[in-house]
């Protein structure tokens, strides 16, 4: 045989070996691909794996709650960026609770910066950032006859409406404070409130090979290769193909 | 190796998240507000009712975040200050409506890492005098900016909701 029908046969038999060993690796490139350009309209930008493992692999430890604010017939219990009220569950990112008050008509929590007004229903009325309150950091939450009451480094104020506020005296105030949780508690909620990574994030990690850690983006380098050896290789052959055809 | 490679992801984690919750503050949204009358009104309030939160909805593409929305307003002018997702993070965006029209529009806060372009005047502009069509649609389109595709759309759905809560507000 002729060298260069023995580099054909090398090529095509290596052509194919490549192309089956990475087929796996290609089909999942391919598919994280297509899903991260379409993370918005799939809706994967706002959702969150809440995985321990998942958590423990992003180095996050995980928070413990151990406190619950409770006011009326409400509690809220929060940790690792997420709070259930009255059992429910809030979505991420929401800051560290400072308080919790039940009104006549709705339900307030507040963190140093910023409150949120729920009604007796747990939806969500309006949640008032920094510009919308009368000072900064909030120190407290509390209430008396019947008024939200906030005391700020700038001193102690009350709203019935949580849009206007006035500076109120500090005597006969109920501030609200935290409450320790059980044990039994504790580990309910320690799986309720476990941290999350977002969806989009783990799918980036996985496609790049950074989630396997730091030699991932080698491995998706090494296909990266692989695939440029397929595409000249299979190009090579289907051109030399042609060319004997129209020789003949 | 794995413990490396887990507090390279740990730090990179980290990094991401406190670029996003600092965000970008181009105007705080009360400056904002003194700047269009002068002073800081009381705020006004728009409850959400059931059917308004149904036209909400079908503007947002998701139903709105609270059902209590603030405004301030004088005899001619509201300002609504409004927030929506981008890609990942809210963008906060002040809207000020005369007569029915979008007076003007400014990018207040912006959290995500790219498409910071929404908050450039040119692009801005083309939201003046655009008014509510049928559909609850703008009467003109705006042109994109590559790259910025998903905030654009946060921006035009923002001014849509704007001028609809101004047109509510007037009952």
């Amino acid at each position: 045989m002729s060298p260069r029908v023995l580099l054909l046969l090398f090529l095509r038999r290596w052509h194919t070996r490549i192309g089956l060993a990475a087929v796996v690796f290609f089909l999942f490139l391919a598919v994280t691909g297509v899903v991260l350009n379409h993370t918005a309209e799939l809706g994967l930008d706002n959702r969150y794996v809440h995985a321990s493992w998942v958590a423990r692999w992003y180095g996050i430890s995980a928070e413990r709650p151990r406190h619950a604010f409770r006011s009326g017939g409400h509690d809220l219990i929060a940790a690792n960026g997420r709070w259930v009220l009255d059992g429910r569950l809030s979505g991420e990112k929401f800051p560290p609770p400072i308080g919790l008050v039940e009104l006549a008509d709705m339900v307030v929590v507040a963190s140093s910066t910023s409150l949120y007004l729920y009604g007796k229903d747990g939806v969500l009325i309006d949640r008032l950032e920094r510009n919308a309150l009368p000072g900064v950091p909030v120190q407290a939450i509390g209430a008396s006859a019947s008024q939200l009451m906030l005391r700020t480094a700038s001193g102690t104020f009350e709203s019935s409406d949580a849009l206007s506020w006035k500076r109120a005296p500090r005597d006969a105030i109920a501030w609200s404070s935290p409450a320790d949780l059980s044990a039994a508690e504790g580990e309910r909620y320690a799986q309720m409130l476990e941290p999350g990574v977002s969806v989009q994030r783990v799918l980036l990690d996985v496609h790049s090979g950074r989630f396997a850690g730091r030699y991932g983006p080698l491995v998706v380098d090494l296909l990266a290769v692989f695939l440029t050896v397929l595409s000249l290789s299979g190009a090579w052959l289907f051109f030399k193909r042609k060319h004997r055809r129209e020789r003949h | 190796m794995i413990c490396a490679a887990r507090r390279l992801l740990a730090v990179l984690a980290l990094a991401l998240v406190a670029t996003a919750s600092r965000g970008e503050v181009y105007q705080e949204p009360a400056a904002f507000i003194a700047e269009v009358f002068g002073s800081l009104p009381a705020p006004k309030v728009l409850w959400l009712t059931k059917d308004l939160q149904a036209q909400a909805a079908a503007i947002l593409g998701h139903p709105p975040a609270q059902l209590r929305q603030r405004y301030w307003s004088d005899a001619r002018r509201s300002v609504w200050i409004l927030e929506e997702t981008g890609k990942e993070e809210l963008i906060t965006a002040g809207f000020v409506i005369a007569d029915g029209h979008i007076d003007h529009v400014r990018v207040l806060v912006y959290r995500e890492s790219r498409g910071q372009e929404v908050r450039q005047s040119s692009f801005l502009k083309q939201f003046k005098d655009a008014k509510l069509a049928r559909g609850d649609r703008l009467d003109r389109d705006i042109d994109g900016i590559v790259g910025a595709t998903l905030s654009v759309g946060a921006m035009e759905r923002m001014a849509r909701l704007a001028l609809l809560f101004d047109l509510l507000s007037h009952g």
